[in-house]
């Protein structure tokens, strides 16, 4: 894993002229992500309101503001539309399905994921943030609760996405998965934590408050 | 840069393990800036009545919650007019001045806005905010907490590595998962092996806040400490509470008898994406303020798991500094970090330590990881067990009481093998998973998770479940462990029951000695007042830093 | 010299006159606890027992193992509670008394119902109504007055920083 200056730098001046811009109005920013969605790989269409599900079967997966808009991978580089097909897969093989919400109340993980499982008709949901942080939650837990926490963004390879997808379907159908094994790596926080909390205000950024969650037709390219 | 001639000394110099740190620059608007940011409000204050109708330039009914709080519960009206009225050098100079006792700086700063706290530190340089902290720390007699994790959430190991670490000096012990349902059998094994290790041991797990209550209520943790707290009010919410949530927790923990501090830390809004344009140490002072209001007796911070965020800007480790002094400043208990890594150079974790490990403070680390690195749950300490003779080098060093002690390898074997045959024992009584003599052969001896095999994880996790479900508590597991004849750990697991009755240790600063004495900053509080004053380290304690095992000795050669 | 040794002499003195050491109690006129009596557990083993009335000294290993003493009778009495408070009110810690005080009273309701109060009282939780309910129920059912109005406090607080539930838009 490679530190990417180029890109800590890019972001910097990036934001830093849309505040000169903007006079840092957020309301405008998230008026830009409703547009229809270009990242390569996936493409994300605003279906309307999410609602809650009924289908046993289905995951739902809430995804941040920017996720695969203004942010086009995680802070170690993978795209994010394949992490959205490891999900997709990791679920897939378990025969059930995912239902993908954007979520722009927040940008916690843990109350995105809470969001996700309180919609979703299994009543499990996963949260992920752009930036890779992932959390498997619960309708019934505390929101800050969950049932398999990711904290570490710089160590989640693609790997740990499918598996995610794939435990997330599991406590879908009622059974007790082996978690899935975490990598720790104490020196990712002196080398990416800096780096996460620029990525966050930049997501954050793109917060709103008064939005409600929206469903997202995914379709992969 | 490509086709430039390099100098080698540039080139060898970009290769040091300080190259790996990301270092940021400030970034005002969003509040990646350590303190006394432009953007930080003015200090100012006005009060009809007793209440506080103007705080810092922002009328009342343009309070957030939490301005509200501190405004009503954190700031003395009593004495907030003669206090606010002198200058921040005047009020900083206070502090490091040794004619000025404690009490009268606490009776001022207690009685300062949030804005003017922050303000009165931006004035002073570190060596100055070390010796306020030699002042003003509550306690006298400086102490030290550990992390006990395991990457595996093995129980024996972690009773194993909470022997160790009680054994080598750690008061209180602290310990989280790697998978979330684990928590209740993570807190029974600090629990059995924390008191193995020395009697009087803390220990508590820190997890979900209401999860972390219900466990300390069934007597399988002592205490808890991360109860967080926050300087912006969105960011309180997102952590899922607000302050009034939180003072009702404070108030719930002490209902149980049980000890508790709150959580907080520069850097924690920005990581969050909320800071609101301001500085990292105004927002930890409305933190610091939110504790005193809400009546809670102590504080960890010392921006605890964000240190990344501080440690990549200007003057951020010494906001770090700033903000373990305005804890102290504010009368309350400090647990002051050094519990994260937040740099790859040995000089720079170090060097973060100096501020707390030379004044000392109530406790040094809030979370020295007693196992290694790669085994903290913490996402790893700036400090683990493989730095401890370091440690104990430094201590003897510079005669500093850090809060460790010397120990020999035969006795270290003994109590880990002692834990782990405890909790074997107590897995059998309590019809959890079994385990194997050669697990607990295997924990004794190794260095870490990596040295020990695998658990069946869904049979534990469901016998964890059980543990809850079925109302397991302290006293359950102390008669199983007196039935298979480990009668003093059971006593010891009693003697810290009847703590509960007592309530000595809801006092500031507390922790228990092995005959269950109580020492807080009420019957050891902190008298420094200049050199041949404050905590003097004995005879017997100076004997037993100096004698660490491979130091050579005239006498034997 | 001197005059630094005699200076420091006296500071020190009103500390410990301050911290309640040497000085009688100046917050505990009921209790008449002073912070001379600390530990308790040490010092006053006399005002601790268990909420049935069992003495501290009989919180024993071999009263648990003879089932005389059960996991019931290792909780903290709201006498004592408020004993601590005084004497942390002796040493200039208002705050504190005032937590001891609040959870004087919560020591009647039973674990599960404070868990569940907890997480009404976080954000979002509870709308004002469920909040005054509740202020209704720690006032009439436990005798908490203080935390009544704690709560009370809270859902105006609650209501004026948009923090009921509904304040939110997010669906379920």
């Amino acid at each position: 894993m490679q530190i990417n200056p180029e890109l800590l730098e890019k972001i910097v001046t990036e934001v830093l002229a849309e505040i000169e811009a903007s006079g840092a109005a957020p309301a405008s920013a998230a008026a830009v992500t409703a547009a229809p969605e270009a990242v390569a790989g996936v493409s994300l269409q605003e279906k309307g309101p999410a609602s809650r599900g009924t289908d046993p079967k289905e995951v739902v997966l809430a995804i941040s503001p920017a996720f695969a808009t203004t942010f086009k991978t995680t802070i170690v580089g993978i795209p994010l539309s394949a992490v959205l097909r490891q999900v997709f897969a990791g679920t897939e093989e378990e025969g059930l399905h995912v239902r993908v919400i954007r979520v722009y109340h927040t940008s916690d993980v843990a109350f995105m994921a809470h969001q996700a499982a309180r919609l979703s008709g299994s009543g499990i949901g996963i949260g992920i943030l752009s930036r890779g942080t992932s959390i498997i939650h619960q309708r019934n837990l505390a929101p800050l609760s969950n049932l398999e926490l990711f904290p570490q963004s710089p160590v989640i390879d693609l790997p740990t996405f499918r598996a995610i997808g794939k435990n997330a379907a599991k406590y879908a159908k009622g059974e007790s998965p082996t978690p899935v094994p975490t990598n720790n790596d104490p020196m990712a926080r002196p080398r990416y934590q800096g780096l996460a909390a620029l990525l966050h205000n930049k997501e954050a950024s793109f917060q709103d408050p008064s939005k409600a969650p929206v469903e997202l037709a995914v379709s992969f390219e | 840069m490509a086709g430039t001639k390099r100098s080698k000394r540039f080139e060898a110099l970009e290769n040091r393990p300080v190259h790996l740190d990301g270092f940021i620059g400030e970034w005002i608007e969003v509040g990646l800036y350590a303190m006394g940011s432009p953007q930080d409000p003015k200090p100012s204050i006005k009060i009809e009545g007793d209440k506080i109708v103007e705080m810092d330039g922002k009328p009342r009914s343009e309070f957030t919650a939490i301005e509200q709080f501190v405004a009503d519960y954190a700031v003395n009206t009593k004495n907030a007019t003669e206090a606010m009225a002198k200058s921040e050098i005047e009020l900083s100079r206070m502090l490091v001045d040794i004619n000025v006792p404690r009490t009268e700086c606490i009776r001022l700063f207690t009685a300062l806005t949030p804005a003017k706290v922050a303000r009165v530190l931006e004035t002073m340089n570190v060596v100055e905010m070390m010796m306020a902290m030699q002042k003003m720390r509550c306690r006298q007699t400086p102490a030290n907490q550990a992390h006990v994790t395991s990457a595996k959430d093995h129980p024996v190991m972690l009773a194993a590595d909470a022997a160790e670490a009680t054994f080598r000096g750690f008061k209180e012990i602290e310990t989280t998962v790697g998978v979330v349902r684990y928590g209740p059998f993570n807190a029974l094994a600090l629990l059995v092996g924390g008191q193995v290790g020395r009697r009087g041991t803390l220990s508590q797990d820190a997890l979900e806040e209401a999860f972390e209550l219900e466990v300390g209520m069934r007597g399988l943790t002592h205490y808890a400490e991360t109860v967080s707290v926050y300087g912006t009010e969105r960011v309180f919410v997102d952590g899922d509470d607000t302050p009034w949530s939180k003072s009702f927790l404070a108030s719930a923990y002490a209902s149980r008898g049980l000890k508790m501090r709150f959580t907080s830390g520069t850097g924690s809004e920005v990581q969050m994406g909320a800071a609101e344009g301001k500085s990292m140490l105004y927002l930890e002072t409305l933190c610091i303020m939110v504790t005193k209001g809400a009546g809670v007796q102590g504080l960890q911070n010392g921006s605890i798991s964000c240190i990344g965020v501080p440690g990549a800007v200007p003057s951020g480790l010494r906001a770090v500094t700033a903000e373990n002094l305005i804890t102290m400043c504010l009368d309350l208990e400090v647990a002051s970090g050094n519990d994260q890594t937040f740099t790859h150079s040995d000089q720079r974790r170090t060097a973060r330590t100096m501020p707390q490990f030379l004044p000392g403070t109530d406790w040094i680390f809030s979370g020295y990881s007693a196992v290694p690195n790669y085994d903290n749950m913490f996402a790893g300490s700036n400090w683990d067990i493989a730095d401890v003779d370091d440690y104990l080098a430094l201590q003897r060093d510079f005669k500093v009481d850090g809060g460790l002690r010397p120990v020999q390898e035969e006795d270290v074997i003994a109590v880990r093998s002692k834990a782990g045959r405890a909790m074997q024992a107590v897995f059998e009584e309590l019809g959890f998973p079994p385990i194997t003599d050669d697990e607990v052969e295997a924990c004794t001896y190794a260095f870490g998770s990596k040295d020990i095999g695998d658990r069946n994880i869904p049979e534990d996790l469901k016998a964890a479940e059980r543990l809850m479900k079925e109302g397991i508590t302290g006293v359950d597991v102390a008669k199983a462990l007196a039935k298979r004849g480990f009668r003093d750990v059971a006593e010891s697991l009693i003697l810290m029951m009847r703590q509960r009755v007592a309530g000595d240790y809801l006092q500031t600063s507390a922790w228990v000695a092995s005959d269950g004495t109580v020492y807080s900053a009420v019957n050891d509080p902190n008298t420094y007042m200049g050199p041949g004053t404050g905590y003097k380290m004995s005879d017997e304690r100076w004997e037993e830093i100096k004698s660490i095992p491979w130091a050579i000795r005239a006498e034997d050669i | 010299m001197a005059q630094n040794e005699e200076l420091i002499a006296n500071v020190v003195r009103q500390v410990l006159k301050e911290i309640g050491g040497a000085a009688p109690a100046k917050g505990a006129p009921d209790s008449g606890i002073s912070a001379a009596d600390y530990p308790l557990g040490v010092k006053r083993k006399d005002l601790l027992k268990s909420p049935r009335g069992i003495p501290f000294e009989e919180l024993t290993l071999e009263n648990v193992e003879s089932g005389r003493v059960t996991f019931d009778d290792f909780r903290i009495s709201p006498d004592v509670l408020k004993i601590q408070g005084d004497i942390a009110a002796a040493v200039g810690r208002a705050q504190i008394a005032l937590n001891f005080g609040r959870a004087s009273e919560m020591t009647k309701i039973p674990d599960a119902r404070i868990l569940e109060m907890y997480n009404s009282l976080r954000p979002h939780r509870s709308t004002k109504e469920e909040l005054l309910a509740m202020a209704e129920e720690l006032q009439n059912q436990y005798g908490a007055a203080v935390c009544a109005g704690f709560v009370r406090e809270a859902a105006d607080v609650y209501q004026r920083r948009k923090l009921l539930k509904g304040d939110l838009p997010s669906t379920d």
